[in-house]
């Protein structure tokens, strides 16, 4: 463990033995924490035990003179745990202009930590310059292109209970993943059922697409089914489905990578959208007229399925409103009773 | 460079540097392949790294995007000529081993070999578009074979093999860039510039 003069740090699980400052051991002192005053039974003496201690015990532990009430001794306490080897990243989605590392700690300590991150390309040690956001990113910029040296990151967490790292090591093509394309927009193709127009846009951080194209896979299914169909693009950023269900809504992905080098991105958000479909049309004034004609001579009821027009179509007494599909069977069904 | 810039000699160079992108590509992919073969038939560990060897091109570059075209075919060319002479010398390594080129490295080297010498032809093309003319290659002979014990020469064609494929990856955006409409300039951000 460690302590300096306001806070003390100590393991989870640890046995800690607190002095009241230079306060002898038979001395009559009063321990508090947090203000609340500690039962005598964790004292030995003068010095305050604290067995086994966990995450809530952590807090500010003072110690007064036992008459006097005079502060001999303060401490902040501090209960947490070394680092475990941190999880650590590399990537580049800017290509070529560098690459970032991030990282995390697989469980928190509950106590500070510090990160120290090098970076080394054959015999050069490399600057990895610090986001201000998020704080646990740093990103390089390539001072060469097309090496065969791998690069070596490796990255050192430190708190007052311990250290831990972890190392990296990578080609320059490995580690090339472009973001998501952005500004998907699908829609429906006017008077083609089975149709949808699928554009998007190259990432907005890869900096020279025109130098490094990049390649896209498209993938779309109906939301009513579980299998996706697979489209790879090799250039341009739009895409017609020709093979739509009709009338079924899809939801659409986009995916990219560079040509040659790294691997595919994450798939882009998800867009929906619905093939065209044609509007229902209402009856004509000739097709009425059959279907009155037709209807005075039958006693055909239209099954449950059949989609109700608007009641303004129907003219004469005695008749269903019907659509115009309906409106067919009903005529050949009237052919048949005549 | 007035030949250059006519409007047929723009088209040519685009359908050059189209086929040559192909070229490349294919080469890079049996390049890969050729890898795999290699490391397993020379018993080496595919992770190893090999330090800088003398007489083999780097592809590495530092003011790659500052390139002009001309700089970047002569680069280019440099580099699959010496690499045509580089993989002639692991196909007589291989006689020498083995007693026959006739495995599966074998044929595998001396397919890649081919498309080397397809490529330098093909760069060499595009130079005499470019007006330039490739420059040439006599009195420059083929890098002098150090001695290296069986290992030595093992670890070298590791490292020949591994520029050759980075090579191939760069060829392609070399060949991208010139055949932009102003090949002539650098026109990717610097990575000087970079952020």
């Amino acid at each position: 463990s460690s302590a300096d003069s306001h806070i003390q740090y100590e393991r989870v699980g640890a046995d800690v033995t607190m002095k009241c400052g230079s306060m002898d051991w038979d001395a009559a002192v009063t321990w508090t924490a947090n203000g609340t005053d500690i039962d005598d039974s964790h004292l030995n003496g003068s010095y305050l035990i604290l067995k086994n201690v966990d995450l809530t015990q952590s807090g500010q532990y003072s110690c007064y003179e036992g008459s006097s009430w005079h502060l001999k001794y303060q401490t902040y306490l501090r209960v947490g745990t070394p680092p475990k080897e941190p999880v650590l990243m590399c990537r580049s989605n800017n290509y070529p202009k560098g690459f970032y590392c991030s990282w995390h700690l697989p469980s928190p300590t509950y106590i500070p930590n510090s990160f120290n991150i090098s970076v080394i390309h054959g015999m050069r040690e490399m600057v990895c310059e610090k986001d201000i956001f998020p704080k646990n990113r740093c990103h390089i910029r390539y001072l060469q292109l097309f090496s065969t040296v791998k690069y070596k990151v490796t990255l050192t967490v430190t708190n007052a209970l311990g250290k831990n790292s972890t190392t990296l090591t990578f080609d320059e093509f490995a580690i090339v993943k472009p973001d998501p394309p952005e500004s998907v927009v699908a829609k429906p193709v006017p008077n083609n059922p089975r149709r949808l127009e699928v554009a998007w846009q190259n990432p907005s951080s890869w900096p020279d697409p025109e130098s490094f194209p990049l390649k896209f896979f498209l993938r779309y299914r109906p939301l009513i089914l579980d299998q996706w169909q697979h489209v790879e693009l090799s250039d341009g950023t739009s895409h017609t489905i020709t093979d739509a269900y009709a009338g079924k809504e899809y939801i659409i992905q986009v995916a990219a990578k560079d040509n040659d080098i790294g691997t595919w991105s994450d798939w882009s958000v998800a867009v929906h959208a619905t093939p065209w479909t044609e509007e229902p049309k209402h009856l004509t004034t000739e097709a009425q007229v059959t279907e009155t004609t037709s209807a005075s001579t039958s006693s055909f009821m239209p099954p449950p399925t059949t989609k109700i027009c608007d009641k303004g179509a129907v003219v004469g007494s005695g008749a269903m409103a019907v659509c115009w599909t309906a409106g067919l069977v009903l005529a050949a069904y009237g052919v048949l009773f005549i | 460079m007035a030949a250059a810039d006519t409007p047929s000699a723009t088209l040519r160079r685009r359908d050059l540097c189209s086929r040559g992108i192909r070229l490349a590509r294919k080469m890079r992919s049996d390049v890969t392949d050729l890898l795999d073969i290699y490391v397993e038939r020379q018993g080496l560990d595919a992770s190893a790294s090999v330090a800088v060897v003398e007489g083999v091109p780097a592809a590495a570059a530092e003011r790659w995007s500052e390139q002009t075209g001309t700089q970047r075919l002569l680069d280019n060319l440099a580099a699959y000529r010496a690499f045509r002479v580089l993989l002639a010398q692991m196909l007589e390594e291989q006689q020498e081993q083995l007693g026959n080129t006739d495995t599966t490295l074998g044929r595998a080297l001396a397919a890649v070999l081919l498309q080397v010498s397809a490529f330098t032809y093909h760069l060499e093309e595009l130079l005499q578009l470019e007006s330039h003319g490739p420059p040439s290659e006599e009195g420059v002979g083929p890098p002098a074979r150090p001695p290296l014990s069986l290992f030595e020469q093992k670890l070298r064609g590791l490292g020949v093999l591994r520029e050759l494929a980075q090579w191939a990856v760069r060829s392609v955006w070399d060949l991208r860039q010139l055949a932009k409409p102003n090949p002539g300039s650098g026109s990717a951000p610097s990575l000087a510039e970079s952020q």
